[in-house]
């Protein structure tokens, strides 16, 4: 057994860290994703433009300058607005911006691009045919997209959305930059104390494998669910 | 206002497609237990005309009364539209429609096909609504097939299966879009027997068919559309059995 040197307790809060930054930034991605495909498909002209600059934006600049400036930007904006309430209405708060949700912020909203694209791509496959039987049934356009169009659409947008969560999880190891202590940011401070690097990093190594594989088996249990019907792939 | 208001009337209905001009000014009436098939050569306008009926298309021009209600549009920088996309969804609840394609929902079996917008849209309770559903199954024949996908069933057992979807709504009107034109013709004449079942039974139709035998046996009234117009209409043994236009005499002459 590989002796953690103490440390042990702290790299299981940190995976909790990295699992629980994974999920909230891919939950809000997923809403950004749906929310993005819907106004790229839709025919109001402002909404098109501006879902196509947010994913031109995000896919042309990295992952770490987005997350340093949403994170660092963040707080000077928050600063501003406590000072302006100070100055002009004498309320006195102080808001610390808070690592973790600025961590979920970034990824989700850098995440929200590539989802978007993957649902796109996942709605323009869903036969129309079943579409015009729901609204000649008389379902709202509401009861559609939870009834039929949801549904159908997922199993196209199953392959992509597992591949991106996959990146996600492994971009959440950026969040050490902007201070969030998740396993990656506790093995690279045990490694330096203790100059044992493999001691700490094989085990995160692992820990991600054992996230990506549940995972995987998890996609398959929802590619299977969502192609009933549809006589597999 | 009669008693019993007409289950479905639509007048002038214009549309074009671009530049073209697929209904040029088209009415109908469809009172309670009538049959009305329209006929014509493909690009007529009849399918285009089914739609704009229950608004899949959106007419250009003419009104719109379901069960004595009118429909009432807008005119917006899109063209015109329905003024109230709520009184639309409960219009389009009156009306069921049977497509060419039959259009089941493939992620459902036969059996949620069918209660799906009893229960969703009708708010039926789940119970009836499966009682009802059971029903349907056995008068189509398909009681064995509850349970099957749609991917797993033949043409005519899907298009059956698609007309006790929309039986299930007990529709004021039932819009059918060529029923049987996808079928392989062995399986055409399961479908049109249930369709004679209910037109006997005195359900209001408005079918688009190329089944001259359907039209002349159950029709209260045939429409011969060419070019986005109304060529002839009338009763089945007229026009069907003594056609004025050379154009209708040419369409339902023997094709070899």
């Amino acid at each position: 057994m590989i002796d953690l040197q103490g440390y042990g307790p702290r790299l299981i809060e940190g995976a909790g860290v990295t699992v629980q930054l994974a999920v909230l930034s891919l939950i809000l991605a997923i809403i950004l994703g749906l929310l993005t495909a819907s106004a790229k498909m839709s025919r109001n002209w402002f909404l098109r433009r501006t879902a196509t600059v947010y994913t031109t934006l995000i896919r042309g600049v990295p992952d770490l300058v987005l997350m340093m400036l949403l994170f660092f930007g963040g707080q000077i904006g928050v600063n501003a607005i406590s000072d302006m309430l100070y100055y002009n209405y004498d309320v006195d708060i102080y808001i610390n911006f808070n690592a973790f949700a600025a961590g979920v912020l970034t990824i989700g909203f850098i995440f929200g691009a590539y989802m978007g694209e993957t649902f796109r791509g996942a709605f323009m496959a869903v036969d129309n045919g079943q579409i015009e039987a729901g609204k000649a049934y008389g379902m709202s356009s509401g009861l559609v997209f939870r009834r039929i169009r949801f549904p159908q659409m997922m199993r196209h947008a199953l392959p992509g959305l597992s591949n991106n969560w996959m990146v996600l999880l492994k971009t959440t190891a950026l969040v050490s930059v902007i201070g969030l202590t998740d396993m990656v940011r506790v093995a690279a401070e045990a490694s330096r104390a203790t100059h044992e690097p493999f001691t700490f990093l094989l085990p995160v190594a692992v820990a991600y494998l054992l996230i990506a594989s549940v995972s995987e088996w998890i996609f398959a249990r929802l590619q299977k669910h969502y192609d009933i019907g549809f006589g597999g792939h | 206002m009669a008693a019993t208001p007409t289950p479905l009337e639509v007048r002038n209905i214009k549309k074009r497609f671009g530049d073209t001009e697929v209904l040029k000014g088209l009415s109908l009436q469809a009172q309670k237990g009538d049959v009305i098939t329209l006929i014509g050569a493909s690009g007529s306008g009849k399918s285009t005309f089914l739609r704009c009926m229950n608004l899949l298309e959106q007419p250009d021009d003419g009104d719109l009364i379901v069960h004595g209600e009118p429909i009432r549009f807008k005119t917006t920088k899109h063209g015109r539209e329905p003024e109230d996309w709520k009184q639309v969804v409960q219009m389009r609840a009156k009306l069921s429609m049977v497509f060419q394609s039959f259009n089941l929902w493939a992620h459902m079996t036969l059996l949620e096909n069918i209660i799906e917008a009893p229960i969703h849209v009708l708010k039926k309770p789940k119970k009836e609504a499966l009682e009802h559903a059971h029903a349907l199954l056995d008068r189509v024949g398909l009681t064995a097939r509850a349970n099957a996908y749609p991917a797993q069933m033949s043409g005519g057992q899907q298009q059956r299966g698609a007309i006790a979807r929309a039986l299930a709504m007990d529709p004021e009107v039932m819009l059918f879009d060529e029923p049987t034109s996808a079928l392989d013709p062995e399986l055409v004449g399961d479908v049109l027997k249930v369709m004679h079942g209910l037109a006997e039974e005195g359900r209001t139709m408005v079918v688009v068919t190329h089944e001259m035998g359907f039209a002349r046996d159950v029709s209260s009234q045939v429409i011969y559309l060419h070019q986005g117009l109304v060529e002839e209409a009338g009763p089945p043994d007229q026009v069907l059995g003594n056609p004025q236009s050379p154009r209708l005499q040419q369409f339902l002459a023997p094709k070899y």
